[in-house]
């Protein structure tokens, strides 16, 4: 593997939640808090989470755009949080974003070639053949019509907008292109072809990715290596076929086991009978029986299907504002209260309204005491070699006390 | 409708016992704009019965979300029904007042949107937004209208309910608004449900939390339900039978296993292999170019110009509903063809225009043929895109 184009070590972003007329700090938003991990050249690592996991906030922290609570970023060895004015401006010059929603990331008063110029006028530089042309071929390397560099945002579709992001974002040939929900707000048909055109983009100009997403599926075909992320801390992070075929962490499990799957012989409902999961898995949450008579599936699903039952979990992920205590995850694992270490909880660890049965919910005690470190577990699956953390991303590492490999087979999208 | 053991594969063949909860038929509507009437559904038919599972699946400006407003008689001022029926139980709710319309749809049919956050009205108790219906409708009172609220957020798994009908729909997560936006939904017991994207904004362990608790609230209530939706993983979990919309047409129905074991639309085939999956690596088959504006819409079949089985007969005719296999449907010249995995018997086969074998040379083709229908600046589709596909 080679050297990290891009390495985080330990960061941490909180913001003040502030209350009462003074506006005193009460607490923190702990957005992000002690994250590490590293890009490889020429790379893409997904960035995986449900919303509030705090992968968007990872990703402006890396732009630049918001500055850490502390910890290190690394962008070809050096340091860029400690950087002044001047520094940062450099810095963006080797790292660019795309952004989410191509219908309020373009300005549209802004012609098209205004907005691919833009950062050459922000940073003062005039490309070799004059800005006009470099436009033109920015354009054409994202697949538009150079031609049509005078028209504005609102006369192009979703899709075709969100190229001329992409032309914004490689004007000052970067790096490094964080992506953050690139081809979320497309359509279905339109978001191969941006995926493609990255990818292409890719091979053409060497270019690292972080590509923050919650759409498994697109996180699988595009990445390279994979961090899961959940209440601002990774709990998984490996290579992408490691991480899909054999995760360890609970929450990958579920995160995976709870994609919908374009095949009908693989039923995210279940289509009668008693579904093949242990009673801890899918606590509480009855299972929709679906008798082939009575309700009438007549195509043969009911019968004939291969059930995969998802792991359902509890309720919503915690607030980062007061997240549980020990592992982040105790709070909604399926597999803490199964195990053999389970204790009872005497005393509820988490706001009470939400968790009406949090005094009952047995985990072990160490989930609730002890932050599990990211660590390699080579007996728990398939996992390669212990961590070097200057070739972390080339390695599986698991922050869970009791990581094992995948329960339910045939996951993954 | 009840099990055929002959009907294993074909359901749709079975009309089944009696009338269905729900039948469209031959359904068009037409929006008025500055540049004359725009058609957004064109001549849609699909049939919902009780305990089954109808998907409808489609791009931003498929028509999708467009057909079921006008099922339910909530389409915009600047729209109208230009042709086909709506029967509920057996009334053309079409030929009723508009008044009549909403009133018999208020009691048998009941929509959840995809924005809980925008349906709910952000000034009132969720409790008091629950059994508004019922208060207006059946005359409870107060006191009654609350047991029931209480009732409804239980029926939807929602912890603590006593105390949260009191509380706002800002201090709900995303899960819990659309749990509370089914719960009103079913405050009338609907015969028929009508979901338009209801997982779409929700991560995927909530979405799981959600497409299983209305599958059990369908099961237990016999429930007709209508999916509308672009997750075609999502359909494959839940769908009983699958209606694909393109540019307001229906352009292939059948049982939801055969659409993915023997897609018989182009359109269908190509959004199925565009899908990313475990095994494909290097680039994705993609669909070249992007969806027809209903204001320009291509002349033939409205698929031909992204088609990669195009021939002479797509670019000027409209293709006939043809019936490839029992129980299916597929608006496609060569749709028994597409189905058996055969290339179309064509005489000109080197003639396929706008399409190529490598996705990489129409990759970046399609920028520029793309931006070739740019005089028409799209109306209808982006509109959508914006508000539904984030």
């Amino acid at each position: 593997m080679t050297e990290p184009v891009l390495e985080v070590r330990d960061l941490v972003k909180h913001y003040p939640v502030r209350n009462g007329l003074l506006r005193r700090s009460v607490g923190a938003v702990k957005a992000v808090d002690g994250v590490s991990l590293s890009l490889g050249r020429g790379r893409t690592l997904g960035l995986v989470g449900e919303s509030g996991s705090g992968k968007s906030t990872l990703a402006r922290v890396l732009v630049g755009i918001e500055t850490p609570t502390s910890g290190e970023v690394l962008v070809d060895g050096e340091d860029v949080t400690r950087l002044n004015r001047a520094g940062r401006k450099q810095l963006r010059r080797d790292v660019q974003m795309v952004f989410q929603d191509p219908y309020t990331s373009l300005n549209p008063r802004m012609s098209v070639s205004e907005i691919v110029g833009e950062p050459f006028a922000i940073h003062g530089i005039d490309p070799a053949g004059g800005r006009r042309t470099a436009v033109g071929e920015l354009l054409e390397l994202v697949g538009l019509d150079p031609d049509h560099a005078n028209r504005y945002p609102h006369q192009f579709s979703g899709g075709q907008r969100q190229r001329v992001g992409i032309a914004r974002a490689l004007a000052l040939r970067p790096k490094i292109l964080v992506c953050d929900e690139p081809v979320s707000a497309l359509d279905v048909s339109v978001q191969g072809q941006v995926i493609n055109l990255l990818e292409g983009l890719q091979d053409e100009l060497g270019l690292s990715y972080l590509f923050v997403a919650h759409d498994l599926g697109v996180v699988r075909h595009i990445a390279h290596d994979v961090a899961v992320m959940y209440l601002g801390r990774i709990v998984e992070e490996g290579p992408e076929t490691e991480v899909y075929d054999a995760a360890q962490h609970p929450y990958t499990q579920a995160l995976l086991s709870a994609v919908p799957v374009p095949d009908p012989s693989v039923r995210l409902v279940p289509a009668g009978g008693s579904p093949p999961v242990e009673s801890g898995v899918s606590t509480g949450s009855t299972n929709g029986e679906r008798s082939t008579n009575g309700v009438g599936s007549t195509n043969g699903v009911g019968t004939t299907a291969v059930r995969r039952l998802p792991i359902v979990l509890e309720g919503d992920p915690p607030s980062p504002v007061d997240p549980p205590s020990g592992c982040p995850f105790h709070t909604r694992c399926w597999l803490a209260p199964t195990l053999p270490e389970a204790q009872p909880d005497p005393i509820p660890s988490y706001p009470p309204t939400d968790r009406p049965d949090a005094g009952l919910r047995l985990v072990p005690s160490v989930c609730e005491t002890e932050v599990p470190a990211l660590d390699a577990h080579p007996g728990a699956g398939r996992a390669g070699t212990p961590t070097d953390p200057a070739d972390s991303a080339a390695s599986h590492v698991v922050a869970c006390h009791f990581a094992r490999e995948l329960i339910v087979p045939g996951v993954g999208a | 409708m009840s099990a055929h053991p002959s009907t294993d594969q074909h359901p749709a063949t079975t009309p089944a016992s009696g009338t269905p909860l729900l039948e469209v038929t031959d359904l068009a509507v037409e929006f008025r704009t500055p540049d004359g009437a725009v058609r957004a559904v064109d001549g849609l038919s699909y049939r919902v019965e009780a305990g089954r599972t109808l998907a409808i699946v489609g791009e931003s400006g498929s028509g999708k979300s467009v057909s079921s407003l006008a099922v339910m008689g909530l389409l915009p001022d600047n729209a109208r029904v230009t042709r086909g029926s709506v029967r509920l139980a057996g009334t053309d709710l079409l030929a009723l007042s508009r008044k009549e319309h909403r009133a018999r749809c208020g009691e048998q049919v009941a929509m959840v949107f995809q924005d809980a956050l925008a349906a709910l009205n952000p000034v009132h108790p969720v409790g008091y937004q629950l059994t508004e219906a019922l208060r207006a409708r059946r005359g409870l009172s107060r006191g009654d209208a609350r047991k029931r609220a209480v009732e409804l957020l239980d029926l939807v798994k929602v912890p603590n309910a006593k105390a949260r009908i009191k509380e706002y729909p800002h201090q709900f997560s995303g899960g819990m608004r659309q749990r509370v936006m089914i719960a009103s939904a079913l405050a009338m017991d609907p015969d028929v449900l009508i979901a338009d994207e209801p997982t779409t904004a929700l991560d995927v362990t909530v979405q799981a939390q959600v497409l299983r608790l209305l599958a059990e609230i369908q099961a237990e209530r016999q429930m007709g339900l209508v999916l509308i939706t672009h997750d075609l993983g999502v359909v494959a979990g839940v769908a009983d039978d699958v209606t694909v919309m393109y540019a307001g047409r229906a352009v292939e129905q059948a049982p939801v296993v055969p659409v993915y074991t023997t897609p018989a639309h182009p359109y269908t085939r190509a959004l199925l292999r565009s899908i990313p999956s475990a095994a494909g690596t290097g680039r994705l088959p993609v669909i070249p170019g992007r969806p027809p504006s209903p204001a320009a819409m291509p002349s033939g079949c409205p698929f031909h110009p992204r088609c990669d089985a195009v021939r002479d007969v797509c670019r000027t005719e409209v293709p006939p509903l043809a019936t490839p296999a029992p129980g299916r449907t597929s608006a496609c010249h060569f749709a028994a063809d597409i189905m058996a995995g055969r290339e179309p018997a064509a005489a000109d086969a080197d003639a396929v225009g706008p399409t190529d074998a490598d996705p990489a040379a129409v990759e970046h083709r399609d920028g520029h043929a793309m931006a070739a229908d740019q005089a028409t600046v799209p109306t209808l589709d982006d509109q959508d895109t914006g508000g539904s596909d984030d």
